[in-house]
């Protein structure tokens, strides 16, 4: 089929388009052409990974049109072995979101609209082979996320701390509108630094060319990859969750509703990630070699303080959301490595950590809709009401902490290894600690949620899920043990596309 | 002669519009909005002529050439004139029924200044050009001078005087600054200053007084700081269909000026002027930028913003390239369509919502999605967010100025963007996430409703597919720098 990569980001946006004509009482309408906007995207990335090529590598499938020929900017597609599986990633994660969110009943043709834009510009920077390209999409998956979280977010209370206790007040800690200007203005800010950084490197390419092979092909000065390889690292990184530029990610994700948090923390933290290695190291492998202290220190910061934040919280959201912090630092870790394995494993993670915390925050949404409170020191037994719901939790949890069998013990095996391959074999020990403290967080969650005796009083009468609500759990902890069982299917991919991009660097590591 | 009227054709046509709107009112008095559509549709038959009329060509002595730069410029006021029209007609027609005609007329004459403005090559008729440009503006300003919503109180009065003041006084100082410099250097025509001395000495101290009050003079007509006082508070009192036409067209007919001026006649002797230049670009945007940030008015915000604006634009003069320059006019393109949307949805949402603050146009989203929406985009395009017109804009201008060696200010300028997008956000906040006291759709009047359409149309089209602006830009600087 031909325009294939095209027709995968237009889908969504096409559906929105829809959307945007339909009435806003056609309630089922609206899902209906949401759903089939997401299923065709996901069809397609299918379709990609059944079609691609994994002996030969490389761009496959490619595209191009002038965008604005005489700046040189193209809107140049094409898939790589990584695009692969970001690409399933994203599939998977917009089907199951739009069935979450099924029951989203205020003003429910705006939110389906901005998810559909929001994964539109997902789809279109795992494929972009044009940096500016690339930068146009990474704004369109940053943006919607502000009235998402803004409109149809959460609020809660969130107790006076630390040194600017003072300002909590004014600027309205806690509520979901501080949290969506937070997101957005970090976010930006990071945006501003890739901005930056990419014209350095399109200048000194000779100006003429965003596309990403021409930028591959010049050999960059020391001082230009020193200044725009830290520029990227932040930009993206803020996007990855980088300590200490991950603050928006707990309060984002704690505010934002279930489908919008599914697709953040589980594709747009991954393009943080995907830009840090995908543009940032191979583009500027020396200065990435010269980094690599660096980005491989705090990545181990990540992963233990992540944890370790994550083992305080008393929130059920927070938890999640900071074991995401923590799980996004094995993907920094293992691509700090600078080796076939630690990359492998960082990509793999990318999919895993998807997929296992889409459905995390599926189930605590689940939970959230009916017990009405996301304190966990109020719950308990839910197992007994809610079983299938608690079934589908603990799966997820092994997969966090990760246990064989699952996709998490893959991807972090893969890490662990890498590390203690590269350059620096030290960061292989704290990162085991973060997973062994992983464990401690959220099988006490899973404990004190789901087991126990049966809930009394108001909890006693919860319900399992229904309908729609099932597609999450089933799809995503299928998939998170099929990828357990079988990692090659996607190993392969990956591998390939590592191989090449690696190949830049190895000299100079 | 059938030449001076090819040459000054469009001009002649708008002027012919303007008299015979006065004449239509006097002896045929009407109260309907028919005055005003009749302009609108005669100003695009104008346009329309603009794409078949080759008027290229230039006047005795040069004092007025015609060249794609000019074209450029002539359709775009052309387009802010017909969009203005049609943003004032139902407010026209609703708060002053019996004075239309006169409006029309005075919009029409300040039309026709900048479009002459756009080629005139001598000191003489860019002032008076200038003059004509900005005298209907002062008037207008203090148009609805009884008008406004009970809860605003009635600043239209304190509008107007205030940029007649200022407006007066800046041409008094580039009147005072073009003395010095046409004495010093014998001639009238804009180009490059005669030194006198050896080869490589530059101008003469007193050139140089006379160049900076020129500059300076310009400086209040852009609104750029230091000059910028007058900005909010004309822009929070006078009319706001015509504030959106304030906003834009005045500010790209100053911007014109100023690179017809620096670019085409100074450009030897940058020395002179660009730091000064370089001080206000960057100034504008600091200044612009924050004092936006504890606005409650919107309007007000709004003006602070176009500080900031300007700020840019300024930085892609600054580069004195013909890439910068044709950067500048598509950054002053997109933003004449954005802001003057911007405005009539502030507009519509006013007038149904009883003022201008943040809290009164609160839930305009939920009232009318299509507003809200529009809204929405046209402050995404002024933050310079992706696949609305004003990214590529902020974009391109960056690039150019990057070019050029100004890293600083460009780092400073992707900064201050951040910023930007806070305030703009907090508009959008207030759109979509609070709620307001009212519920009911907002009822906008036909003409508006299809000014801010039309608006648009054209953000979000030039954001898809910038290229055949970029073009007719790159086309268009061509008459003014050479080269690259």
């Amino acid at each position: 089929m031909s325009h294939l990569l095209a027709w995968i980001v237009a889908a969504p946006a096409i559906a929105a388009a829809v959307l945007l004509v339909l009435p806003a009482s056609a309630r089922l309408p609206i899902r209906v052409v949401s759903l089939i906007g997401a299923v065709v995207a996901c069809a397609g990335s299918v379709l990609v990974a059944l079609t691609y090529d994994r002996v030969a590598g490389g761009m496959q499938m490619p595209d191009d049109w002038a965008l604005v020929p005489s700046l040189g900017i193209h809107l140049k597609l094409a898939v790589d072995g990584w695009g692969v599986a970001l690409l399933l990633l994203t599939g998977v994660i917009i089907v199951t979101g739009v069935l979450a969110s099924w029951g989203v009943e205020k003003r429910g043709k705006e939110f389906f609209l901005l998810l559909l834009v929001l994964v539109s510009g997902v789809f279109g920077v795992f494929v972009s082979q044009d940096l500016f390209v690339f930068f146009l999409f990474y704004e369109i998956a940053v943006l919607p996320m502000y009235l998402l979280i803004g409109i149809w977010g959460a609020s809660h209370d969130v107790p006076k701390r630390g040194p600017f206790g003072f300002a909590w007040k004014r600027f309205a800690v806690g509520g979901k509108e501080y949290a969506a200007m937070k997101l957005t203005l970090m976010l930006l800010v990071g945006s501003a630094a890739i901005l930056v950084a990419m014209f350095l490197l399109w200048k000194e390419a000779g100006g003429t060319s965003f596309d990403l092979a021409h930028l591959e092909q010049t050999k960059f000065s020391l001082a230009t990859q020193n200044w725009a390889f830290p520029l990227l690292w932040l930009g993206f990184g803020t996007l990855a969750g980088v300590f200490p530029f991950h603050t928006w990610s707990p309060d984002g994700h704690a505010s934002a509703p279930t489908a919008v948090s599914m697709l953040h923390a589980g594709v747009l933290m991954k393009l943080g990630a995907f830009g840090v290695m995908r543009v940032g190291m191979v583009l500027c492998p020396d200065a990435a070699a010269n980094w690599a202290w660096l980005v491989g220190g705090v990545a181990v910061i990540n992963v233990l303080y992540g944890a370790l934040c994550a083992a305080s919280q008393t929130d059920l959201k927070y938890i999640i959301a900071y074991s995401s912090v923590s799980h996004m630092g094995i993907v920094m870790l293992g691509a700090a490595t600078l080796t076939t394995t630690g990359w492998n494993g960082a990509v793999y993670q990318m999919f895993a950590h998807g997929i296992m915390t889409g459905l995390f925050f599926a189930l605590v949404g689940l939970v959230y809709e009916r017990a009405h409170t996301r304190a966990i020191a109020k719950m308990g037994g839910f197992g007994h009401v809610m079983p299938a719901v608690a079934c589908f939790f603990t799966l997820a949890c092994l997969s966090s902490l990760g246990l064989p069998g699952t996709a998490g013990f893959v991807a972090e095996f893969l890490v662990f290894l890498g590390a203690a391959e590269g350059a620096h074999s030290w960061w292989a020990v704290p990162a085991v600690i973060g997973a062994v403290v992983t464990a401690v967080y959220v099988l006490r969650a899973c404990k004190t949620i789901f087991w126990g005796p049966p809930p009394t009083g108001e909890f006693a009468h919860l319900t399992d899920a229904r309908s729609t609500e099932w597609a999450a759990p089933i799809v995503l902890g299928a998939a998170l043990i099929l990828f357990g069982f079988w990692p090659r299917f996607l190993l392969d991919f990956i591998d390939v596309a590592s191989h090449t991009f690696l190949a830049r660097i190895a000299p100079f590591s | 002669m059938s030449q001076w009227i090819q040459l000054f054709a469009l001009e002649f046509a708008v002027v012919a519009i303007a008299a015979l709107v006065l004449l239509w009112d006097a002896f045929a008095p009407r109260t309907g909005r028919a005055v005003g559509w009749i302009t609108a549709l005669l100003l695009g038959g104008v346009l329309a002529a603009s794409f078949f009329v080759d008027g290229s060509g230039a006047a005795p002595h040069g004092v007025f050439v015609r060249d794609a730069w000019v074209v450029f410029h002539e359709r775009l006021f052309l387009a802010a004139g017909i969009l203005g029209v049609l943003g004032s007609i139902d407010w026209l027609a609703m708060r002053t029924p019996k004075r239309q005609a006169e409006y029309y007329a005075l919009l029409l004459f300040s039309l026709a200044g900048m479009m002459l403005l756009a080629g005139a090559r001598d000191w003489i008729l860019l002032v008076v050009c200038f003059e004509l440009m900005s005298m209907p503006l002062y008037v207008l300003c203090a148009y609805g001078k009884q008008d406004g919503p009970a809860s605003e109180p009635k600043l239209a009065a304190e509008a107007g005087l205030k940029l007649f003041v200022t407006g007066a006084a800046s041409s008094g100082l580039t009147l005072f600054g073009l003395a010095l410099v046409v004495g010093m250097t014998g001639t009238s025509h804009i180009g490059p200053i005669v030194t006198g001395g050896p080869v490589g000495s530059g101008p003469a101290p007193l050139t140089i007084v006379g160049m900076l009050f020129v500059l300076a003079g310009f400086g209040f007509k852009v609104g750029a700081v230091p000059f910028h006082m007058w900005v909010p508070d004309t822009y929070q009192g006078a009319p706001t269909p015509f504030v959106a036409f304030l906003s834009v067209a005045p500010k790209a007919a100053g911007l014109a000026t100023l690179a017809i001026v620096l670019l085409g006649g100074w450009s030897a002797s940058s020395s002179v002027w660009l730091p000064a230049l370089l001080v206000i670009a960057g100034a504008s945007m600091v200044v612009g930028n924050f004092f936006a940030l504890p606005q409650t008015d919107a309007r007000r915000l709004l003006g602070y913003s176009g500080i900031a604006q300007i700020g840019y634009a300024l930085l892609a003069i600054a580069t004195q390239s013909r890439g910068g320059l044709a950067m500048t006019l598509f950054f002053v393109a997109t933003y004449v369509f954005t802001n003057l949307g911007v405005f009539f949805v502030l507009h519509a949402a006013a007038e149904e919502g009883g003022g201008h603050t943040l809290a009164r146009i609160a839930g305009l989203s939920k009232r009318s999605p299509w507003l809200g929406g529009a809204l929405l985009v046209f402050l995404l395009s002024l933050a310079g967010i992706p696949f609305v017109a004003g990214f590529w804009a902020k974009l391109f201008v960056f690039m150019e100025a990057w070019n050029a060696g100004l890293v600083t200010l460009v780092v400073l300028g992707v900064a201050l963007a951040v910023v930007g997008l806070y305030y703009y956000l907090t508009v959008a906040r207030s759109t979509y996430m609070a709620d307001g006291d009212r519920s009911t759709p907002v009822r906008t009047g036909f003409a508006l409703g299809a000014a801010i359409v039309v608006c648009l149309f054209f953000v979000v089209g030039l954001g898809l597919w910038p290229k055949p602006l970029v073009e007719a830009a790159n086309h268009a600087a061509a008459g003014i720098v050479s080269g690259r």
